[in-house]
This record gives structure tokens, sequence and C-alpha cells, in this order.
């Protein structure tokens, strides 16, 4: 039975339960394959099958306490699903791009021949930087760090980027501005549920991170506070003390216009903004046009609720600044970041249990996948690959010289653009289906179509599969072991429950035995196990502010996961940021940033008067690769659909559930018109989780940041177009 | 074996029917869900309740079985027909004033929440309220539940959904008059 745990202190949600055991079942400790809760589960073996067959809450994680999403408790599903890739593919006709018609089942040697002939070729004629890789982070680190070496040592390219520039680039463009580190939340989520106030922007807790609800709903039970910004009232603004529906794409003026009330009324903490931060007198020089009536004007959000929730945070002893997409996924996200953590800074409400600042980090692995170089410009423990130091560190791991080194790269939009003209005629895809996820589909899907060759490593066959010439068969999370560090910043264990199906592969086995093909075995043959690739990881990260090297496996095991960073054995690892107030820039100063407001970049005018914004609902993980798969979650949102507010339905016209053409100066799609007054009148919503015809990425703006090169997903403007006679029940 | 039940804080539903998804994964429901999560007024807001299954003391559903097929567990948990006893009659579904017992046509037989009596019986949580990521759904203690009433300050007193007209004392309790009436706010 359940050994009793003693490892890390409890909170009061903890109960010390024992698992259901039925007879020959083992159960196998892990983690969720989705979002950055990274619930604890326990998946069921069949042990004379050796198959996955279900899920047992992991009662004993102290993050979740065995709580899971409708997307957890089905993940297991996945792994032995009918759909799933079990020998390499390969399509010799390349006519039939982008449909999932005329792929044959290969031997791996097949591929991997193929494969290397094809790069050997494309480098011989165009250069090494004509080949790219297009990345994702819901994978473990070992797998992240590795693609990053694979890239630039093995394909010796600049180009390579993923998928959290569509996810987390804002976040870690703010955060590093404004404490000079990039770390989700300044605190363990243990803390949240024991604050006094709760500061939510653009972030739909309830349907992305819902087991974060019974931490956010116990605030308001002892007596505490929620605000909510969004324009959507999400089933967490339902319930908030205030919640600020702002239009969207304006938080920056919500931001300061916060902060400029805290200053003017008294909230400012003076020793802690004269110690340890730079940039205030400038910030209240600029804030002070903000005054409510003019951040009402810009945002739409009445006058007294921007008041009230000011004077709520001010107040408060302890409070909790978070975000999530909603205000990262602008062309301004990194100004909203530091915009909002502002409001931090100020009143000194960080640094100390209870009080900081958190980001939703969106995928499994969207913490440590961005810190460890698959990123374009950065290198193993959140190195930059512009500075020499940072370089020779990684190269000495490596074992190749700095002049082997490529260049910065693009990120991941501008790597279709390269495609689109040319420079990138060659693409490794893993973990992520960009045909899906990233904006302006129609460029997209060209760009990916125009490639000469492309590799597509995943275990369904996705929208983005389509484009490829060879698909090879990776696993899913349950079939191999590895670390992921969940969005408070705890690195955390993943185990294997089954061997890989069929004749699927690991994605480091795969990069180790295609580096040999291509002849640069000697850097990779030595990394035997995912232990091996582990090992090799965390002594690339040493040193560097995202410093793995003492989280051992079995440091992560004893205790429940180590915060990072953890500089060596003895080091237990840092649940809660800046306690002595010390942060990351030069000086140990923290950035409070004076950022002017700038507009979307698209705003409504007379030929699309709407707002439109995207996003999640809870049945549904990023691109619905995985999850629109699985039956319950499918059952229960099947396609998607466009959010309207009953007055502009009825000046449009249309009805509940109607279908109508919703378009935008990129692209167009038909939706089923859901009618609801949960939303501002001038705004529709579209969740983004589906592919070809239907998906609202065909509509949505490549509008960049110019700091995180995030799109703008979250605000464009549109329009609505009846479709005659198309009513369908 | 301290006893716990089943009690439910509607105001907290977030709609994710995580509950749901979780009950077809307890040992003896064969993949299937038994109970429901309603959209309160879809056309307004994201106001989302679970109706579960309330362990009525004196259930309507065992009342109306012509065949004694619906036993009651010690534990109070209501269960689902028993195969070799149920007819098919279907007079539980209608009986039922929450509409909670489902019917299999194919087998010709009814079904519906046992309390998840495999793991309740050895005091194991039910998996919807071990799931459930808003604490609608908690498995709680006597004490514990009695340690809530007091806490809200309520002025009407009611602590529990059903009505004497309906189904009088149920096993689960149901917070109804809102988990934040009556809370007394920090500052
Ligand atoms: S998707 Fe996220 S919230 Fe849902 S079970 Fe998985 S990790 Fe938890
Ligand atoms: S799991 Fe909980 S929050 Fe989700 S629908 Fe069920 S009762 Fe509501």
């Amino acid at each position: 039975m359940q050994e009793v745990n003693t490892k890390a202190p409890k909170d009061k949600f903890f109960r010390e339960i024992e698992n259901v055991r039925h007879p020959n079942e083992t159960l196998i400790k892990t983690h969720c394959a989705y979002c950055g809760m990274q619930c604890g589960m326990n998946l069921r073996v069949n042990t004379k099958t050796n198959q996955i067959i279900g899920v047992e809450p992991r009662y004993d994680w102290p993050v979740t306490v065995g709580k899971m999403c409708p997307k957890g408790v089905t993940a297991y599903q996945q792994t032995n699903h009918p759909d799933r890739i079990l020998k390499p593919l390969i399509r010799d006709d390349a006519s039939l791009k982008g449909t999932d018609k005329g792929f044959r089942e290969a031997s791996w040697e097949e591929a991997y021949d193929l494969i290397a002939r094809k790069f050997k070729e494309l480098q011989g004629k165009y250069g090494k930087d004509t080949l790219s890789v297009f990345s994702g982070v819901s994978m473990t680190n070992e797998k992240c760090y590795l693609t990053g070496k694979f890239a630039r040592v093995a394909l010796q390219t600049r180009y390579i980027d993923y998928n959290g520039r569509f996810c987390m680039s804002s976040a870690a463009g703010g955060f590093l501005r404004s404490f000079g580190v990039d770390r989700g939340s300044t605190l363990p989520w243990t803390d949240i549920h024991e604050t006094d106030c709760l500061f939510i922007a653009g972030s739909n807790t309830a349907e992305c991170h819902p087991t974060s609800m019974f931490r956010v709903w116990n605030v308001q039970e002892r007596g505490g506070y929620l605000i909510v910004a969004d324009p959507r009232e999400t089933p967490i603004a339902r319930r908030a003390d205030v919640h600020l529906d702002l239009r969207p794409g304006t938080d920056l003026a919500l931001a300061n216009g916060i902060v400029n009330l805290l200053i003017q009324n008294g909230y400012v903490d003076e020793e802690f903004v004269n110690q340890h931060t730079n940039g205030f007198e400038e910030t209240k020089e600029l804030v002070n046009q903000f005054t409510p009536e003019y951040t009402s004007q810009i945002t739409g959000v009445a006058v007294e609720k921007i008041i009230r929730a000011a004077e709520i945070y001010g107040k408060a002893p302890n409070a909790v600044v978070m975000f999530a997409r909603g205000i990262e996924q602008q062309h301004k996200g990194v100004d909203n970041v530091s915009g909002y953590t502002n409001m931090a800074l100020v009143t000194g409400k960080i640094g100390r249990p209870k009080s900081g600042v958190a980001t939703f980090t969106g995928q499994g692995n969207g913490q440590g996948g961005r810190e460890h170089g698959q990123k374009s410009d950065l290198l193993p423990g959140y190195r930059k690959i512009t500075n020499p130091k940072h370089v020779e560190e990684v190269c000495q791991v490596w074992g190749i010289t700095p002049e082997e080194m490529p260049q910065p790269g693009v990120s991941a939009y501008e790597m279709f653009e390269l495609m689109d003209q040319k420079t990138i005629r060659g693409l490794y895809l893993l973990c992520s289906n960009p045909a899906v996820s990233a904006p302006n589909q129609n460029f997209v899907r060209k760009a990916l179509k125009g490639l000469d060759f492309m590799v597509c490593v995943d275990f369904y066959l996705s929208e983005s599969a389509e484009f490829a010439d060879v698909i090879l068969p990776t696993v899913t999370w349950s079939e191999d072991e590895g670390t992921v560090t969940n969005l408070e910043g705890r690195i955390i264990k993943i185990n294997k429950a089954q061997e890989p199906l069929g004749e699927s592969k690991p994605d480091w086995q795969i990069q180790v035995e295609l580096s040999e093909r291509l002849g640069r075995g000697k850097y990779f043959s030595h990394l035997k196990t995912a232990r091996d690739v582990a090992d090799e990881f965390r002594l690339a990260s040493k040193g560097g502010y995202a410093d793995y090297y003492g989280a051992t496996w079995d440091k992560i095991d004893k205790q429940d996961g180590v915060f990072w960073p953890c500089r060596d054995e003895e080091d237990p690892g840092t649940p809660h940021m800046f306690l002595d107030k010390k942060f990351y820039h030069p000086d140990g100063k923290a950035k409070i940033c004076a950022l002017p407001y700038r507009p979307p970049a698209e705003e409504p005018d007379a030929e699309y008067p709407l707002r439109l914004t995207t996003g999640r609902v809870v049945f549904h993980y990023l691109s619905g690769n995985q999850t629109r798969r699985i039956q319950f979650l499918r059952d229960m949102c099947p396609e998607p659909y466009v959010e309207v507010h009953p007055e502009t339905a009825a000046k449009y016209n249309i009805e509940h559930e109607e279908y109508v053409r919703l378009y935008t100066r990129r692209g167009e799609a038909e939706y089923k018109v859901k009618i609801t007054e949960a939303i501002r009148k001038d705004t529709v919503f579209v969740p983004y989780h589906f592919g070809h015809e239907k998906s609202i990425n065909l509509l949505t703006i490549a509008a960049l940041d110019p700091i995180s090169r995030m799109p703008e997903f979250k605000a464009c403007a549109a329009q609505i177009e009846k479709l005659e006679m198309k009513k369908v029940q | 074996m301290v006893k716990k039940r089943l009690y439910l804080e509607l105001e907290n539903c977030i709609g994710c029917r995580s509950c749901l998804a979780a009950c077809t994964q307890c040992g003896g429901h064969e993949q299937r869900n038994r109970n429901y999560v309603y959209d309160v007024n879809p056309l307004k807001n994201r106001q989302t309740m679970p109706l579960m299954c309330l362990h009525c003391v004196n259930p309507a559903c065992a009342r109306s079985c012509p065949a004694q097929a619906i036993q009651i567990h010690e534990t109070g948990a209501v269960l689902s027909a028993l195969v070799e006893k149920c007819i098919g009659c279907q007079n539980c579904t209608i009986a039922c004033p929450y509409g909670i017992p489902k019917f299999d046509t194919e087998q010709n037989l009814m079904y519906k929440c046992d309390l998840c009596i495999d793991r309740t019986k050895d005091g194991i949580p039910p998996m919807c309220a071990s799931v459930c990521p808003s604490n609608t759904l908690q498995w709680l203690t006597d004490e514990e539940i009695e340690a809530k009433q007091k806490q809200f300050n309520l002025d009407n007193g009611k602590w529990v959904t059903s009505m004497p007209y309906l189904e009088g004392e149920t096993n689960v309790r149901v917070n109804l008059p809102g988990i934040l009436q009556g809370v007394t706010k920090l500052f």
C-alpha cells in the first residue's frame, strides 16, 4: 500500500489518502501531458499486458492534491489510441502536400537515409542555414535541450525556434526586463490561496488552468478579493469582486491607469522603491496622464471599477498579480507584462511569501522549454547566443569551438517568412502543429507547402504533418521519462508507464540516430538513455540563470520537485524568488518601466467594426491534435463557435446556433453562433483548437511584438456576414 | 473510519465536466458517467452546476422500484439497480425528482451514481470529488461540514437542497445559499 508521505510540508488542502489498487494493476506516478499546471496523476497499468488502461488521482502531489481537469482525466487515452502512427511514413508524391494522402509505411532505415540524403543535398546547394527546426515545449527539458543542440551541432543551422513564441515569449521578455530573470512565478502555487487579493489579467483560469481554481476560490472564501481583467465574463470573471471588462488589446492603458491610482493614493512602498528599483520617477510621470477617465476612455471599463480595483489591490496586505496569454499575445505583450508587474513593484508586493507576480504557463513545459536553447537566440541555462562567454561555456559541454556555433536565427513566425522567400528550404518539425496554431494561416500553409523537404515528428498525423515528406513516429509523454518545469518554476519528473507503441521512438533517440546519419555522431552517440541526456543537460545549464545542475532526479523525487535555480547537490532550490530583495539586473534592482500606450495593430473601422479575440476552451489543448481525438473531449466540444453578444447578434440579424461567415483582411471561416451576454458588445471570440477550414488563425493577424516577436492573437478587426438559408440544428 | 460525505458548493462550479470524465474511471462504472452538469443560463452567463445523486435517506427511486432492485449500502449510498433484479420498467427514472437514474436500453438496465462504492466503502473519495478542480465537489467529515456552516453566518439557516416536499433528508450535503453569502471581507 501507499507509503505515508512525509516529504514537503503540505498545505490545508492535502489529505492523506490511499489509492485504490485493482488486481493486476500497478500505478505509475507522473504528471499530466498537457498544460503548465502539470497536475500529478497516477497512470494505471495492467501488469499482464503492460498497457496503460486508466488514471487514478495522485492525492499526494502538493500542488494539485489529486485534482485534474477533463483533459487530464482522459490524457491516458492518447497512448494506445488507434490514430497513433506506428511506423515511419514517406510520401513520394510531393503534389499531395497539404493533404493526408499518399503516405506509405517505411522502415526507420529508409526514412533516415532519405532524410540524411535530402538534408545534405539541400545544405550542399544552399548552405547550412537552408535547414530549420521548429519545435515545441510540450515535451521534457531533456528533449528541449537536445533539440537545441541537434539544430546547432548536428544540422549546424542558425534557424531554430519554437511554439513558445506563440505562448510564453512575452512573459519571458517582460520578466527579463522587469526582474532580469524569467521565472514564470515568483512564488509557489501553494501560496496563492493564502493571499488577500488576486489580480488576474487576461487569464481564463477556470478553463485553461482549472486546477488553480480551488485556490482562487479559497481566497474569496477567506474574505479576500478577486479582480479579473478580461473582455469576457469567463467562469472566473463571473465571480470576481471586480470584473474589469476591457476592450481586447487595451491592457497597457489599464495597467498604467491602476499604477497611476496606486501612486496618487499613497500605496507606494517608498523604501522598497528607493532601495530595490529603478525607473519610478519616469514611470510616475508617464502614468500621470492615465487618469481613471482617460483609462476608461481607452479601455471601455467603467471609471468606478478602475478606482475600486486599484483601491483593493493597494489596500491588500498581500496580493498576487497574475496574467496569461490574454495580455501576452498582443503586439505589445512584453509591455503589458511589465506594465502589470509595475503594480507589484511600486507597492513592494513582491519578494515575500503570499505576494508576487506570476504568469500561467500555457504548455506543460512552457517554462523549462524556453530556458534551454530552443529559442533562436538562447542556449542552455538561459544563456545568450550573442554573449561570447555564454557561447564558450556551452561549447565546452558540446565539444565544438565557438566559431562553429551558429548565429542567432529568427522567431517562429519569421521562419515562415524565410520559407516563403526560399531562404529556408528544409524543415524538421517536432512537438508542434503550426498549421493550426500560427497566425495568418493562409500564408503559413503556403510557406509549408513550398518547402523543398519537410520532416514532421509526431505521434498523430497532425494538420502540419499533412505538409511533410517524411513523418517519424514519436512517443507520447507516457512512454518515456524526463523532467519538466511546471508553471511555478518547479522541476518535476515524468515517468515512463509503457513501452513505446509500435516502432515509435522518443525524440531524443531519433535525434541521436539522425545525427549519426549526418556524420555528427561523435557529439551525440554517448546519449543512450533519457538519463544520459538529463545528465548532460544539467551540466550544460550549470552556471546559467536557469541553473538546473543541482536538480537531480533523486532530489526531485525526495522533495516533491525542485524550484530553479538549484545550483548544486546541497541547494534545495528556490521556491520564493527575491526574498532577499535582490533582483537579477547587474545592480540588483528591479525595473519599474515607463511604458507609453499603443493601441492594437489593427483597430476596428467601418469595414471591420468588431474586435476578434481568440482563446481556449476547457476541453481542448493547443491545436487540438491530441484532445480532438479523445471521445469525451470531442463530445463536449466538437467544433469551434463564435461568441456574440445578443445586442450585436440582433444588429446582424443572426441567431443562436446559426452558421455565419466571420472574416478579416486575412481570411474567413464559417462558425456556429453562440449567443451570450458574457462578452463585450464590440467583441467576438472564437476558440483556436481547430484545423483546416475551421481554424480561427486563418483570420488572425501576424503583427509581432518588437521584443518577444509574439503575434497579436488577441486582437484584430473582424466582420460578420449572415449566411443565407443555412440554419443548422 | 470516520464517515465522510459528498458536499456540494454549487457556486464554485466552473463547468469543466471533469466530474463526468472521472466518473467513467471508477472500477464498477463501465466507462459510463452517471451524473450531470448543467449550464444554468447559457445565453446569459457561464454559470454551471453539477446535478449529482443526493443519496436520499428515503430514496424515491428505491421506493418506486417494484422489484427491490435498488439497494441502499450501509454507508447510505443508493446503489445502481441489481442486474439480476432490475426488470427494466424505468419507474425509478421517473420517480427521482432530480432525474438521476439513467437507463441502458441495450442491457434493459437502470444505472446510476453509486458514490463510487468501490472507493467510498474504504473511505476513499469518489472520483468526482477527487478530481473536481474548483472544490465544488468535496468529500468531508460532518465536523468539517459543520465548520463550514458556522463560517458563513447565514441568515436563512438553510443548508440542504431538497425540500420536504421533494426528498427530505439526503446523505449528500449541498450549500444552497452560496459560498459567498455571509463571508466577512478581510478589509
Ligand atoms: S490539462 Fe492542465 S489542468 Fe488539466 S489535468 Fe492536465 S495539467 Fe491539470
Ligand atoms: S468537476 Fe467540479 S467544477 Fe467541473 S463541472 Fe464537475 S462540479 Fe463543476
